[in-house]
């Protein structure tokens, strides 16, 4: 980057064409353009905003290849500055999401500052769910507990899709709210996390569910189940695919049918046996199929 | 909402299901229509479906009522060759965020369908056998799986998913609950595709090494302001899982496409129709290249953010072959059209125009050798829309199953990040995950917003 002044003027230029030469340039240029680039990204002009937004893009993506740069944690510690309340509202969910491709666990502490502020609050979830390590996690479960009840259902779907097993009692917990759209977010969470927790968990009871949650209560149960044949845990999965199996509904049968091939044991085999002639054609020939796996596989 | 009591092929299945096993089957009184007289098929051969997304592309597949029981042929702009007479079949349910396109959408149909602007609503319909979803690209991944997880089929449009992750998560929906998934690639099902699909796999070409796709540039965009939604848009709804953007007409219904976030340019449109057909001939389907490189200029102003010129070069391994989408790239000498690919061998070259619509086209030689040549072992599919119909029967897996569709989005995916980080990166197509590059592995997924997760 020879001349930095010259780099911002071009972006803050009238000239469509020259700020775009100037932020396609923007990865040679230092993290102390930053603050510069924050406020332009919040002009009035849109040519500019964006120029200024695309810059700090680019700038991003230069270093974002390897960590441990020393450019990176300047990019870094700029982003954190911009996600600060001295800018602009959109310049500070601009700074979120790029931090989200590049910010590392030391960041995280700065990050989690606004995870109770409305306006910002799903931004850093967004991030925080995005940066790897236990830095991460460790955040979103502490932030559980005082946020409001209508955003705890957020944090538990992050954790849930981050797998992170360190929060498989939280979402015990939360599956014994009297609030449904906790219990539910729990129960989800506890599924896509697959993990068996300290205690058993209680299901919210499928009287009180609504048709959408009933669906979504029995795929949490099958995607736990399929995480526990995955572990080694043949017995708790057993137990669900068995479940499924008395189920009327076609595909929840299915479900179960293909997981007990999965499993592949002569007990998993005798579950489905009585499936190969189902007088439901779809569940019938996805037993057929599942035997016909197994036996290639010559389990 | 109207709930009209029609019988259905799911009640009729259970209901004379549990009257057999009763034992009072045989002294029922079955009506006629039930049995597939009067002109009727029987309920048990008629499927229900539901529709989601039924603006655009999303109204192709609508079943007016007025036709059920007549012999309609198979729109061609579905595949096929139009020879082929629709199943007998029902649009029961429709849903929309827009209410007037919901509207529009129940008059096109006729009848009495059931309207909602919730598809979880549809979902729960024990009636519905199966879905059509033709929803903004940023939905497909979500409603697919959700739609498996509610045990119905399901037809979405092309590109499958916009994240390699939500990708992934289709293939394991739709193989955990055994569900039929046809992604809208529809070139794969058309005659001119099937006949190189013959002849290249022939070796008719020689080994071919490079296929090389054109296609034209996308828009630069405008600056039209943000506003407020119109009023029969449900526009949190519409945003659904993306990442919070204001209300832009520039930016919805068909204009979302040219926003990374909600769709990704004409890579993601029309790369999903070219580059299926590629994959499918190159018998890539289960796999992806090994690296990938991109070039290419974003718009200089305006709003949008997706690549209006790029391209990009995709290397596989085993066997070793190169893929390049270039927009424009170089147009084909042999056959003139907008878009398509040229397939290089050998010993010779060969042209497939477009992949959508029904005007996907090749060159006559190649007509004339699958007119005589023992064609057996590429599968015939019957037209896209009517090979799903098919395997909902069967349960066989579609011509453009979920995998398959998953591997062409990944190409159009990768080549999107990599355009965006200006960066050549290494692909490990097994494990699905960049080799070396931290930023880029962070952007094989993108986290739903608020409910909305995978």
């Amino acid at each position: 980057m020879p001349d930095e002044k010259k780099f911002l003027a071009d972006i803050e230029r009238d000239d469509a064409e020259a700020r775009f030469a100037a932020w396609r340039q923007a990865g040679e240029a230092p993290a102390t353009v930053l603050p510069h680039l924050g406020k332009l990204a919040a002009s009035e002009k849109p040519g500019v905003a964006k120029a200024a937004r695309e810059a700090m893009s680019t700038l991003v993506h230069s270093v974002g290849k390897q960590t441990g740069d020393a450019k990176r944690a300047a990019v870094v510690k700029g982003l954190l500055d911009l996600a600060g309340a001295a800018y602009a509202l959109p310049v500070r969910v601009h700074a979120y999401r790029l931090l989200a491709t590049i910010a590392e666990e030391d960041s995280v502490p700065a990050i989690s500052k606004e995870i109770h502020n409305p306006e910002l609050r799903e931004e850093v979830v967004y991030c925080l769910e995005m940066i790897p390590g236990a830095a991460s996690i460790q955040a979103l479960t502490a932030s559980y507990k005082d946020a409001k009840d209508d955003f705890k259902p957020r944090i538990l779907a992050a954790l849930g899709h981050r797998r992170a097993s360190e929060a498989v009692s939280l979402c015990v917990e939360a599956m014994r709210s009297p609030d449904k759209e906790i219990a539910m977010a729990g129960v989800k969470a506890f599924g896509r996390i697959g993990k068996k927790p300290a205690e058993a968990p209680v299901y919210p009871d499928p009287q009180a569910l609504s048709d959408w949650q009933k669906i979504e209560q029995i795929d949490s149960m099958l995607r736990y189940a399929d995480a526990q044949a995955k572990e080694g845990s043949v017995a708790e999965a057993m137990q669900v695919y068995r479940s499924a199996l008395e189920r009327p509904e076609e595909h929840w049968q299915c479900a179960a049918i293909v997981g007990l091939a999965r499993i592949g044991t002569a007990e998993a085999a005798a579950a489905i046996l009585p499936k190969l002639k189902s007088d439901n054609s779809t569940v019938r020939i996805t037993a057929q199929n599942a035997w016909k796996g197994m036996a290639a596989a010559k389990l | 909402m109207d709930t009209y009591k029609k019988d259905t092929r799911r009640t009729f299945l259970a209901r004379t299901g549990a009257a057999a096993a009763g034992g009072a089957f045989l002294f029922d009184i079955v009506p006629a229509r039930a049995l597939g007289l009067q002109g009727q098929p029987p309920p048990s051969d008629i499927i229900n479906f539901g529709h989601i997304g039924i603006g655009g592309r999303g109204r192709r597949f609508l079943r007016p009522e007025a036709d059920l029981g007549k012999r309609v042929p198979a729109p061609t702009n579905l595949g096929g060759d139009g020879t082929r007479i629709l199943r007998p079949a029902r649009s029961m349910a429709l849903c929309d965020v827009d209410s007037q396109r919901l509207d529009q959408a129940a008059t096109l149909v006729g009848g009495t369908p059931k309207l909602y602007k919730d598809f979880r609503r549809l979902l729960e319909d024990k009636d519905v056998d199966a879905v059509y979803i033709g929803s903004p690209d940023h939905w497909h991944a979500l409603q697919t799986i959700l739609s498996c997880q509610a045990g119905k089929d399901v037809y979405v449009e092309k590109p499958a998913c916009n994240t390699i992750e939500e990708g992934r998560a289709m293939v394991t929906a739709a193989e955990r609950y055994a569900r039929v998934v046809q992604v809208g690639s529809q070139g794969r099902s058309q005659p001119a595709a099937w006949e190189a699909a013959n002849f290249i796999r022939a070796g008719r070409l020689g080994r071919v090494r490079k296929v090389t796709c054109w296609h034209y540039a996308s828009p630069e965009g405008d600056w039209t302001p943000d506003s407020d939604p119109p009023p029969e848009i449900d526009y949190e709804m519409w945003v659904g899982p993306a990442r919070w953007l204001p209300y832009n007409k520039r930016r919805t219904h068909g204009s979302f496409r040219w926003m990374i976030d909600f769709g990704g340019g004409q890579i993601r449109d029309r790369g999903a129709h070219v580059m299926s057909i590629a994959n499918w001939i190159m018998d890539a389907d289960h796999t992806g290249p090994a690296s990938l490189r991109a070039t290419g200029e974003p718009p200089h102003d305006g709003m949008y953010d997706s690549a209006v010129t790029m391209e990009v070069t995709y290397e596989f391994k085993n066997p070793d072959w190169t893929l390049v989408w270039a927009q424009p790239g170089t147009p084909s000498t042999e056959l003139d059209a907008r878009y398509g690919a040229v397939y290089w061998g050998d010993t010779g070259n060969l042209t497939v125009t477009l992949g959508d619509g029904d005007r996907t086209s090749t060159e006559q030689r190649v007509k004339d050798y699958s007119a005589q040549c023992d064609c057996g072992k590429v599968f015939r599919s019957p037209g896209h829309s009517e090979n799903f119909e098919d395997c909902i029967r069967s349960r066989e897996k579609p011509i453009m199953h979920m995998e398959a569709a998953h591997r062409v989005a990944t190409l159009c995916i990768l080549g999107n990040i990599a355009f965006q980080l200006r960066r050549p990166l290494e692909w490990d197509p097994v494990n699905e995950r960049f080799m070396n590059d931290a930023e880029a592995n962070r952007l094989l997924s993108r986290p739903g917003r608020g409910p909305w997760h995978l």
